[in-house]
């Protein structure tokens, strides 16, 4: 047993960050985000919202790099803006970007503009994203100005070979809209990214991530909304899992009428674990939020949905919807779903379902009994299972390239479990 | 074409057909009745191949083969069809799409060439004419919000496309009023044919006035304990299945 507690770890992984160079007006948050991440540790499952991923667990035995073939991009076909992220530094040139994107590197603080002060690291982090902050290697800052609609998506790959941690920024102004397409090809032990998203007034940004990892990698992502009134953040998280993979979505509505979708799957397979965990805070009323989560698990993997929503008092009119359905393609394949609802308003209509279960029997008899071969039937109901999930996306290529992604995933899912 | 001897099935270890015997030629249509719980639907899925029915003894012949070794989709590939007394709803699977997909599968399995998407639109479009399946339900999700008459139509459309060489109906009439039910009987009569056998399983005789058998059984109790032509069908109507059983006794 190992004789490291949770502060050695942090330390460790302190140490061992390649941190961008620091710059005078970053320095006192950075110095915050490390003290604040040094004194809470790596969290592990004695931590509640950590319970269902060890992260302390997962980092504490990392395992060599494996040379794994690089996923295909999914976003290849896609036409629009591209940028590179490699261990966390921004590689692509950010002249290429037209005069509606304004962009910042990261790794060159000194440089950053007055839009990226103001808003960089701003809000108070804890455990990881006070990592990412402090410790990061780089990471690229957005901006769209008031009324700019940027009409090509903006494409952020992101490659990992080795630890790292890194920063996003984005800052859609009043009646700005983007539309943001994030992948990732992780295959280090740690890739740590600590992403902040601020929409002003009818504000809209469309969001669609996709993550791939080795399954001996570990990825951790937070991300932080916060939408002004009249916003509104759409997000699809497709995710196929890692030794641990979690992505937490934390979104304050802070606006009457600003809103938030958010869609998901996840498909996994072997002994991969995914965690997505939401929170999402309604601080006014006549404020929305809609959650859709599919899961797949197969293997002895793990899939975990957190969802805290919260009401604040006084945020009358409050309409909140979650639903996370994860279906069991194996005996040892596991599904944690805890959906929580913090009300303080009278006048709200919150609704939330959470469901975990195998293929329905009646339904694969009659497909089989109509002659369809059982692994075909298996297929045709695990992607009905999915599609409105996946629906969720707007964009009909882009439905198609997770497709593209889901198909590939569910093949290894589907396997027999050993 | 179907010959079931001295059946015995169980499920969940209880014993629910006890010593069923049955032959049904080409070109016939047999009914059979029976009280609740006398094994009707047992048989229905015994024959479908559905996981959970333990044959203990007895043997079922299909064209001469032993139907109890195939899986339910290599029974259907021989031309098996059972029409459900509870059709499934599947979700997020659209109708033409799984009849496609189904077609093709049976054809594929019988080495014949499989139809394509244009096809299929078309053959659908035929047969659904005369069943009064609408073309918008082929586009909804299998069965999902569809009426009991709708549900029980799209079974028969099914048996149309499929063109099976044995048709098991399960209670077809259950939970229809008399208009649909005799939009679904000329559905069935219209697939009557001199290669097709048909088994209609109904709890009541209502049906038969309209899907007219040629040889009726009364199963009860997991056996079949009489047999007759279609006045058996008025006869129980009017006596009632305990006083035919007590005579059979």
């Amino acid at each position: 047993m190992s004789a490291r507690t949770t502060d050695a770890l942090a330390e460790a992984i302190a140490s061992e960050a390649k941190r961008a160079r620091p710059s005078a007006w970053a320095e006192a948050r950075r110095a915050k985000a490390l003290a604040a991440f040094q004194a809470g540790g790596v969290p592990h499952r004695r931590v509640e919202d950590w319970k269902y991923s060890d992260l302390r667990s997962a980092l504490s035995s990392p395992a060599a790099v494996v040379e794994t073939a690089p996923a295909p991009a999914p976003f290849a076909d896609i036409a629009g803006l591209r940028l590179e992220i490699r261990d966390g530094v921004l590689r692509s040139d950010l002249a290429k970007l037209p005069p509606t994107l304004e962009a910042c590197d990261l790794s060159q603080l000194d440089a950053a503009p007055d839009w990226v002060r103001a808003q960089f690291g701003a809000q108070d982090a804890k455990e990881m994203a006070a990592a990412s902050l402090a410790l990061m290697a780089g990471g690229v800052a957005l901006r769209v100005k008031s009324g700019v609609a940027v009409e090509e998506p903006l494409q952020l790959n992101f490659t990992s070979s080795s630890a790292h941690h890194a920063r996003v920024l984005v800052v859609l102004e009043d009646g700005a809209s983007l539309t943001l397409l994030e992948s990732h090809d992780n295959a280090a032990p740690l890739a740590n990214l600590g992403v902040e998203i601020v929409l002003g007034e009818k504000a809209q940004l469309t969001h669609l991530r996709l993550a791939h990892s080795a399954e001996t990698a570990v990825q951790v992502e937070e991300v932080a909304v916060s939408v002004a009134a009249g916003g509104a953040y759409r997000l699809h998280a497709a995710d196929f899992g890692a030794k641990l993979s979690r992505l937490e979505v934390a979104i304050a509505l802070t606006g009457e009428t600003a809103e938030a979708q958010l869609s998901g799957v996840a498909v996994t397979a072997d002994t991969r674990h995914a965690d997505v965990t939401t929170r999402i805070d309604h601080a006014v009323g006549n404020t929305h939020s809609t959650q859709l989560f599919k899961y797949a698990a197969g293997g002895h993997s793990r899939t975990v949905y957190q969802g805290r929503i919260t009401v604040a008092e006084g945020a009358d009119g409050t309409d909140s919807r979650q639903t996370a359905k994860a279906l069991l393609l194996s005996p040892r394949a596991e599904a944690d779903l805890k959906p929580e609802l913090i009300i303080f308003a009278d006048d709200v209509k919150c609704a939330h379902g959470a469901a975990v279960g195998d293929l329905d029997a009646e339904a694969l008899f009659y497909l089989r009994a109509r002659g369809i071969p059982e692994a075909e039937a298996r297929g045709l109901l695990i992607r009905a299972f999915l599609e409105d999930a996946v629906s969720e996306i707007e964009n009909e290529a882009l439905r198609g390239a997770v497709w593209s992604a889901v198909e590939a995933a569910l093949a290894r899912a589907s396997e027999a479990a050993s | 074409m179907l010959e079931i001897k001295d059946l015995h099935v169980a499920v969940d270890g209880k014993e629910i057909l006890k010593g069923l015997s049955l032959s049904v030629q080409a070109g016939q249509v047999h009914a059979i009745m029976g009280p609740n719980g006398s094994g009707k639907s047992t048989l229905s899925y015994v024959l479908a191949g559905r996981d959970g029915y333990e044959i203990t003894s007895g043997s079922i012949t299909y064209k001469g083969e032993d139907l109890t070794a195939m899986k339910p989709e290599e029974r259907a590939a021989k031309g098996i069809f059972l029409a459900l007394q509870y059709p499934v709803e599947i979700p997020g699977v659209p109708t033409l799409t799984f009849l496609k997909t189904a077609l093709n599968s049976q054809r594929r399995a019988r080495g014949e060439s499989e139809i394509d998407a244009l096809g299929m639109l078309k053959l659908v479009r035929e047969k659904a004419k005369s069943l009064g399946v609408k073309e918008e339900m082929l586009k909804r999700a299998l069965n999902v919000g569809f009426s009991g008459g709708e549900k029980k139509r799209l079974e028969i459309l099914q048996m149309a496309l499929f063109e099976p060489g044995l048709a098991i109906l399960d209670e077809t009439d259950s939970g229809l009023d008399i208009d649909a039910l005799k939009v679904v009987a000329e559905g069935v009569n219209a697939l009557r044919d001199p290669s097709r056998a048909m088994l209609v399983i109904t709890h009541y005789q209502r049906l038969l006035n309209y899907i007219v058998p040629d040889r009726i059984h009364v199963l009860a109790k997991g056996r079949i304990v009489a047999e007759g032509g279609k006045e058996l069908a008025h006869e129980l109507e009017a006596k009632g299945y305990a006083e035919i059983l007590k005579e059979t006794a």
